[in-house]
């Protein structure tokens, strides 16, 4: 059994059997094959192989369209092929996280200067008592945030040597000044326009704590 | 362009892609489309690779997995050709599962034959039964490659995409396979 050599037209012929050719095509090879004894052989086996796999078991198609996953659409797409909601989902995400992480970091700054802050300042004053190693000469203790508290020694500080020049005078307040009124500022400004005033006397201690007046604050 | 598009099964004048881009839509009716079109031909592929039983089962697999990851599809290749892709992995897949099972359990041989008598009335006249069996007699591969050609009408790159070959080899497999069919029906 020989092939024919025209390698060309044999790999036409299965084309040929499917009548997948176009017209000038199909009517070139039908013409080599009416002259080739091989290709027309060939010819007639391929329309057997296709006559004999013709016949196809019966499908369901309804029963297989039953089974198929149901479609689910892809969002809208830009010209430029990015999914457009994505982009804009992307994009809000995005501007939400930093609005909140503003939000918060604000939060949290305020939330410390309204609260650690008298707690701290608290804290100094409660050192400052248990240090102190002299009486005190004169003290405003009103029991409101806005109470004054005067020192007649130098206090040890952290990161301060003792012997290192201090203040002449050092005034605590345990809170704001929020809550004092107007005429109870005016006397405590008065006071320390006085201190300024006043000349620091000379003492046989190495760095005295002047004298801090007394100033009602109206507290019972 | 000497080869005009294939197409046995009904057309509604829409383009797989466009049935296709429908289905994606949400239209159902764009899938029951494409079943209709392709079903045939996969069944068809099926037997030719030796699938006697559950030949239904696995044309609906075939569609069920193709549709699952029809996002993934690029149209790099005809849908057709993509589907046979997905059909033979499957059905070398069951092929793998029943050679293990048939390890742990004794094989029943009644319900194949039985699949196979039906199929063999399906081919009522002699001389196809002698062609079937001219084409029994070849490789796995060979017979692929060779119905591929000649039943689908696919050309050697799109066979090379089904197989996972090259169009040469491809080529080499169905002129060696067209070959041993005629002398065995011939000589």
């Amino acid at each position: 059994m020989f092939d024919c050599a025209d390698v060309e037209i044999r790999e036409l012929l299965p084309d040929l059997a499917a009548g997948s050719l176009d017209d000038s095509t199909r009517a070139r090879v039908e013409h080599h094959v009416a002259s080739c004894a091989e290709c027309a052989s060939e010819l007639e086996t391929l329309r057997l192989v296709r006559s004999a796999y013709a016949a196809t078991p019966r499908v369901d198609v309804q029963r297989i369209v039953a089974a198929l996953p149901k479609a689910t659409p892809l969002p809208d797409r830009v010209p430029g092929g990015q999914p457009l909601k994505r982009w804009i989902d992307w994009r809000v995400a995005a501007a939400l996280t930093m609005i909140s992480v503003g939000v918060l970091s604000l939060a949290v700054a305020l939330h410390r200067s309204t609260e650690t802050r008298p707690r701290d300042l608290a804290a100094a004053v409660a050192s400052v008592d248990t240090q102190r190693a002299q009486p005190v000469t004169r003290a405003v203790t009103g029991g409101s945030p806005s109470s004054i508290h005067d020192t007649t020694r130098p206090v040890a500080r952290s990161g301060r040597p003792a012997s290192a020049p201090q203040p002449k005078a050092q005034l605590a307040f345990a809170g704001g000044t929020d809550d004092m009124d107007d005429a109870s500022i005016k006397v405590l400004l008065g006071a320390l326009d006085e201190m300024d005033r006043a000349p620091v006397a000379p003492s046989a201690e190495p760095d005295p704590t002047p004298v801090l007046p007394v100033i009602k604050t109206g507290q019972p | 362009m000497t080869r005009m598009a294939q197409d046995h099964e009904p057309n509604d004048g829409s383009t797989d892609l466009e049935l296709i881009a429908r289905w994606k839509a949400g239209d159902e009716r764009a899938a029951t489309s494409l079943v209709a079109r392709h079903a045939p031909a996969l069944a068809r592929f099926a037997i030719s690779l030796g699938q006697r039983t559950d030949v239904d089962e696995v044309v609906q697999d075939t569609f069920v997995r193709a549709f699952g990851s029809l996002h993934s599809f690029r149209a790099d290749s005809s849908l057709r050709t993509w589907l046979f892709t997905i059909e033979r992995r499957l059905i070398l897949d069951r092929r793998r599962s029943e050679r293990r099972r048939r390890d742990d359990t004794s094989v029943d041989d009644t319900d194949a034959a039985t699949e196979f008598d039906a199929l063999d009335e399906i081919v009522a006249q002699e001389s196809e039964s002698r062609v079937r069996k001219a084409v029994d007699q070849l490789s796995r591969l060979q017979k692929e490659v060779f119905l591929l050609r000649v039943n689908e009408g696919l050309s050697y790159k799109e066979i090379a995409a089904v197989v996972g070959s090259t169009e040469g080899a491809a080529r080499v497999h169905y002129h060696n396979a067209m070959r041993a069919v005629k002398e065995s029906l011939y000589v």
